[in-house]
C-alpha cells in the first residue's frame, strides 16, 4: 500500500503562485469576491505564505506553499463528530463533503489553517461555469474543504493501472499543484518505497516539517533555503 | 346544486392533471426509442451504440450519427421514425435526458465495472433488451447503499475515498 507525500525544495520555488492557481482551477474553488475576501473568507487549499525576514533596507522575504499537510497523525480527525474527515489506508486525510455538517471543529484543531469554510453557495460567472472540472464536485454551503492530495486524480489513474494490469508509475499520480509548478519545486509519491524521489529528498539535511514539535508528523516536507 | 358543480369542476381540474401526467411521461424522452427491436430484431449489441461503455466512465447515449445510418429515409408511416429522420436530416441533436445519475461528488466508471469487474448490464440496469419504452426513472435507485452492499458482497473497497471527490 502506498503511503503519499509531498516534498516542497524553498531552494526552488520562487513564489509565483503558479501551483494555487493550478489548485483554484483543478478543483473548482470558489471565488469569493473582495467583501467576503476583506473579511477572511479567501478559500485556498494551497496557499503561499510570505514571511518577512529583518528590518528595511534589509529585508528578507520567503515563500512558503502550504497545502494541506495531511498529517500522519492529524488532530482535525479527533475532533470531528461525524467522521466526516479521517485519515484512510494510504494517507490521504479525507474530507468527505455530503459528511460534513460543517461545526468547524476540524478548522478550529488544525494548527496550519489548512481548511475552508464555504459560507456561501459557489456562484460562477457563466464562462468560468462552463469550464469546472467535471472530476471534482462544486462544494455547497455550510460544509469545511481542503486540499485532497487530488484524490480524482488517483481514483482515475489506479483505475488505468488496473486495466493495464499494472502498479502506478511514479509520477502519474501528481496532484495539479506539483504538476504545474515551473520549477519542479514540488515533488510528490510513495513515501513507503525507499527508492522513490520523494524518499530519496527527505534524506536530505535541508528537511524539515512545519511545527514537528506538536507531533503531527505531516507528510508535506519541507527542504529549507539554503543561506 | 352548489356542490355538484364544484364537483365537475374538482372532476375537470383532475383530469387534466392527469392528462399533463401521462403526456409528460409519453414526452419523457424526445423519441419513443425502443430497445428490443433494436437488440433483438435489428440484432445490434449494446456497445454498437453505447460506445464508450467499456473504455470510459459514462457509457454514452447514441445521437444522429449512429441512428442516421438506418434512419435516413422520410418515406415512413412510423410517426416515431419520422421523428429520427428529422431529427438526422437537419442535423440536430436528439436531446436526451440522462436517467442514471450518481452525484457530482461521487466517482462511478462504467469501465472499472464492466471491462474489469466483468458485471453485466442487466445486473444494474434490468433486461434493457426486453424494454419496448424509453427509460423515464433508474431500473434501480442510485444511493450509496445500493454501491455499498455490491462492494461488500464481492469484497471491493467501502473506503469513502475510493468513491467521494
Ligand atoms: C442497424 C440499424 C439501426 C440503427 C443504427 C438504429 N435503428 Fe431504429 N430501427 C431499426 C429497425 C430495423 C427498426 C424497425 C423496423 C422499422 O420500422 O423500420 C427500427 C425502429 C425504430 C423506431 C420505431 C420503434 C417502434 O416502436 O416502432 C424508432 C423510434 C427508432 N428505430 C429509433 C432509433 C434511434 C433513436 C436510433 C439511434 C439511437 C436508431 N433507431 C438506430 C434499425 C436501426
Ligand atoms: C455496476 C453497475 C452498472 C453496470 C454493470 C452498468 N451500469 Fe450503466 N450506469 C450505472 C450507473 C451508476 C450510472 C450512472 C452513472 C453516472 O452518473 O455517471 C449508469 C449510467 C448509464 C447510462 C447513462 C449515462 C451514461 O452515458 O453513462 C448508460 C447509457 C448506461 N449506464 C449503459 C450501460 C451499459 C450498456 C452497460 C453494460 C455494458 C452498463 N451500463 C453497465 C451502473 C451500471
Ligand atoms: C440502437 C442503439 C442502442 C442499442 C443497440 C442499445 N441502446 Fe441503450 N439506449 C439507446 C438510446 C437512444 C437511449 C436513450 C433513450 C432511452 O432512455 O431509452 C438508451 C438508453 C439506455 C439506458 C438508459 C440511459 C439513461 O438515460 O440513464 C441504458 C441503461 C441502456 N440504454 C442500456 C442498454 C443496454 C444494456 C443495451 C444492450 C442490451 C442497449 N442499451 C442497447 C440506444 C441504444
Ligand atoms: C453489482 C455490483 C456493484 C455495484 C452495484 C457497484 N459496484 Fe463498484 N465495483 C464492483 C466490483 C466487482 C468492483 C471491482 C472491479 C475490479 O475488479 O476492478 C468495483 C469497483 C469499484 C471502484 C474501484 C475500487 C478500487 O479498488 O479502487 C469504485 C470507485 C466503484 N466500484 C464505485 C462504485 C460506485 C460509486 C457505485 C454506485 C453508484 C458502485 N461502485 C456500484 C461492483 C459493484
Ligand atoms: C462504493 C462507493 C462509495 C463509498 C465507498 C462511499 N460512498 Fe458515500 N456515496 C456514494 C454515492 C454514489 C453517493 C451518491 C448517491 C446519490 O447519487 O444519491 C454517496 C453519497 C453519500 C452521502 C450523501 C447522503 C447519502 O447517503 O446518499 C454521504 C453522507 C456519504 N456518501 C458518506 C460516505 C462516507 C462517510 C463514506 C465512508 C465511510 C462513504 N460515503 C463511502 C458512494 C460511495
Amino acid at each position: 500500500m502506498a503511503k503519499w507525500g509531498m516534498v516542497i525544495d524553498l531552494n526552488k520555488c520562487t513564489g509565483c503562485a503558479e501551483c494555487v492557481a493550478a489548485c483554484k482551477t483543478e478543483n473548482n474553488i470558489a471565488i469569493v469576491g473582495k467583501e467576503q475576501s476583506e473579511m477572511g473568507r479567501t478559500m485556498l487549499w494551497m496557499d503561499i505564505l510570505t514571511l518577512y525576514e529583518g528590518k528595511y533596507p534589509d529585508v528578507k522575504v520567503r515563500y512558503l506553499p502550504r497545502p494541506c499537510l495531511h498529517c500522519d497523525n492529524p488532530p482535525c480527525i479527533k475532533v470531528c463528530p461525524v467522521r466526516a474527515t479521517y485519515k484512510n489506508e494510504e494517507g490521504i486525510i479525507a474530507q468527505v463533503f455530503p459528511q460534513c455538517i460543517g461545526c468547524r471543529y476540524c478548522m478550529a484543531a488544525c494548527p496550519y489553517t489548512v481548511k475552508c469554510f464555504n459560507w456561501t453557495a459557489p456562484d460562477w460567472p457563466d464562462e468560468m461555469a462552463a469550464a469546472l472540472n467535471p472530476d471534482v464536485s462544486a462544494r455547497p454551503a455550510g460544509i469545511v474543504e481542503k486540499c485532497t492530495f487530488c484524490i480524482h486524480r488517483l481514483q482515475k489513474a489506479k483505475e488505468q493501472a488496473a486495466v493495464e494490469k499494472r502498479d502506478i508509475r511514479p509520477g502519474e499520480y501528481l496532484p495539479a499543484c506539483a504538476e504545474s509548478c515551473p520549477t519542479r519545486a514540488i515533488s510528490f509519491g510513495d513515501l513507503d518505497d525507499p527508492k522513490s524521489e520523494v524518499s530519496g529528498l527527505i534524506r536530505s539535511p535541508r528537511m524539515f516539517r512545519l511545527l514537528e514539535e506538536i507531533g503531527t508528523e505531516p507528510k508535506v516536507y519541507y527542504l529549507s533555503e539554503s543561506e | 346544486m352548489v356542490s355538484r358543480r364544484k364537483f365537475y369542476l374538482f372532476l375537470f381540474v383532475f383530469l387534466l392533471f392527469l392528462g399533463i401526467v401521462v403526456w409528460a411521461q409519453k414526452n419523457f424522452q424526445p423519441v419513443q426509442y425502443n430497445h428490443k427491436l433494436h437488440v433483438e430484431d435489428a440484432g445490434l449489441s449494446c456497445t454498437d451504440c453505447h460506445v464508450n461503455v467499456e473504455t470510459h466512465e459514462r457509457a454514452s447515449i447514441p445521437n444522429i450519427a449512429v441512428c442516421g445510418d438506418c434512419h435516413d429515409d422520410p418515406e415512413t408511416d412510423n410517426a416515431e421514425i419520422k421523428k429520427v429522420v428529422s431529427y438526422v436530416q437537419e442535423e440536430s441533436r436528439i436531446p436526451w435526458q440522462t436517467v442514471h445519475r450518481v452525484r457530482d461528488y461521487a466517482y462511478f466508471s462504467h469501465r472499472r465495472h464492466v471491462t474489469l469487474g466483468q458485471l453485466e448490464c442487466e445486473t444494474c440496469h434490468g433486461n434493457v433488451s426486453a424494454r419496448e419504452l424509453p427509460f423515464e426513472k433508474p431500473y434501480v435507485e442510485i444511493n450509496m447503499s445500493w454501491c455499498i452492499d455490491c462492494h461488500e458482497q464481492r469484497a471491493v473497497t467501502t473506503d469513502c475515498y475510493a468513491c467521494h471527490r
